[in-house]
């Protein structure tokens, strides 16, 4: 389950411990990067966050941690990193905001400013690696892949159809962040109903969605002209309309920012020489 | 970043469009880094070891929250798109 915690409370801490549920956490670090994570009235929710949080903890629930990174800059990853071990998640996922749905905010950031976000973030994590840090775990496992001769076996044979069922039983395959959203060329996005035909049929007729197809014609574009594509496995759904208005285009911002300069900040590191240091947390 | 990573970024991918490398300059750019690369390898099988993440035979879910974040078609798992 994924969640902001500002509802969890002892009892459902207790019930998540109960029915061994895995729960990750939607948190931007500390408190002064949470500024767009809000209530509905508008008010800051990070200190709804940390009780939830802190909840969990008592009750010996383990957690993974989602983090959104607004604007990359020098320093960020590492106090990122610190903040994380502190609040005591296993696993952490870093996500370059998106320019996606309701959030328009542009993406298009420096290449050195995100690679260099990248690379501070291994030498963070190589300092105390008690986390779980998905980009690092992904970065290196397609390294490793290449070095092996094996790089063509990392992504998977399918696509996963991924189907989001919404609140209306409308479904909408591939990208959930298209649920909900209209466009005058291709519709509500959506490949059926589940209220009125079974999941599995819906999604044997996928191609029937005019935009599945254009999708599917992009990811091959991104195999054919894109180095990153072993790595990445073309860009996403949403992330193609969001930002390009169709599903053809090929490299988007997030594939920059959270792909391609992802592994290129890991060899920048690796080819500066970066070792291990002792840590500030243990020199304090 | 330092200065000489920013000089050699900016050398094999241009700005803004950074699509336009082909699969052979990044495998030998990671063939290149080898030998650091290993070093990395070395410790974050290290650091999986140290999690408990090793023991992937064991599917109670008590420690190995990784292994089922990227085997299962969620945002966790990004790489979800065909070879």
């Amino acid at each position: 389950m994924q969640t902001n915690a500002t509802l969890i409370d002892d009892a459902w801490a207790e019930f998540f411990a109960t029915h061994n549920m895995r729960v990750s956490i939607s948190v931007d670090g500390p408190r002064a990067h949470n500024a767009a994570r809000v209530a509905r009235c508008g008010s800051p929710s990070y200190d709804r966050v940390v009780r939830g949080v802190e909840a969990l903890r008592r009750n010996g629930v383990r957690f993974s941690a989602l983090c959104v990174v607004s604007r990359p800059a020098p320093g960020l990853a590492a106090e990122l990193y610190e903040y994380f071990l502190d609040l005591g998640c296993d696993v952490l996922g870093i996500n370059i905001e998106e320019k996606e749905g309701v959030n328009t905010r542009d993406n298009d950031h420096r290449v050195a400013r995100v690679c260099g976000f990248w690379a501070e973030l291994v030498a963070a994590w190589r300092r105390d690696p008690r986390i779980h840090l998905r980009e690092i775990e992904w970065a290196l496992r397609y390294a490793a892949a290449v070095l092996d001769g094996t790089a063509d076996e990392v992504l998977p044979r399918h696509i996963d159809p991924t189907p989001t069922v919404g609140y209306d039983g409308s479904v909408v395959l591939l990208s959930p962040e298209l649920a909900g959203f209209s466009d005058p060329r291709y519709g509500d996005f959506s490949s059926g109903n589940v209220l009125r035909t079974p999941l599995p049929d819906i999604l044997s007729r996928a191609l029937d969605t005019p935009w599945v197809p254009e999708f599917l014609a992009g990811v091959e574009s991104c195999r054919t002209s894109c180095g990153y594509f072993g790595f990445c496995g073309g860009a996403h759904a949403a992330n193609r309309y969001f930002e390009q208005g169709r599903f053809d285009g090929t490299v988007t911002n997030h594939c920059r920012n959270s792909k391609i300069l992802l592994l290129e900040g890991v060899l920048d590191h690796v080819r500066d020489g970066e070792s291990p240091t002792v840590s500030p947390r243990t020199r304090a | 970043m330092s200065e000489t990573a920013s000089r050699r970024l900016s050398h094999h991918a241009q700005e803004p469009d950074l699509g336009g490398v082909d699969a052979g300059s990044v495998a030998e750019r990671v063939q290149a880094a080898r030998s650091g690369l290993a070093a990395l390898f070395q410790e974050a099988e290290r650091a999986r070891w140290h999690r408990a993440e090793a023991t992937a035979a064991d599917d109670t879910g008590t420690v190995c929250a990784w292994n089922h974040f990227e085997n299962i078609p969620t945002f966790y798992n990004w790489n979800n798109r065909p070879r």
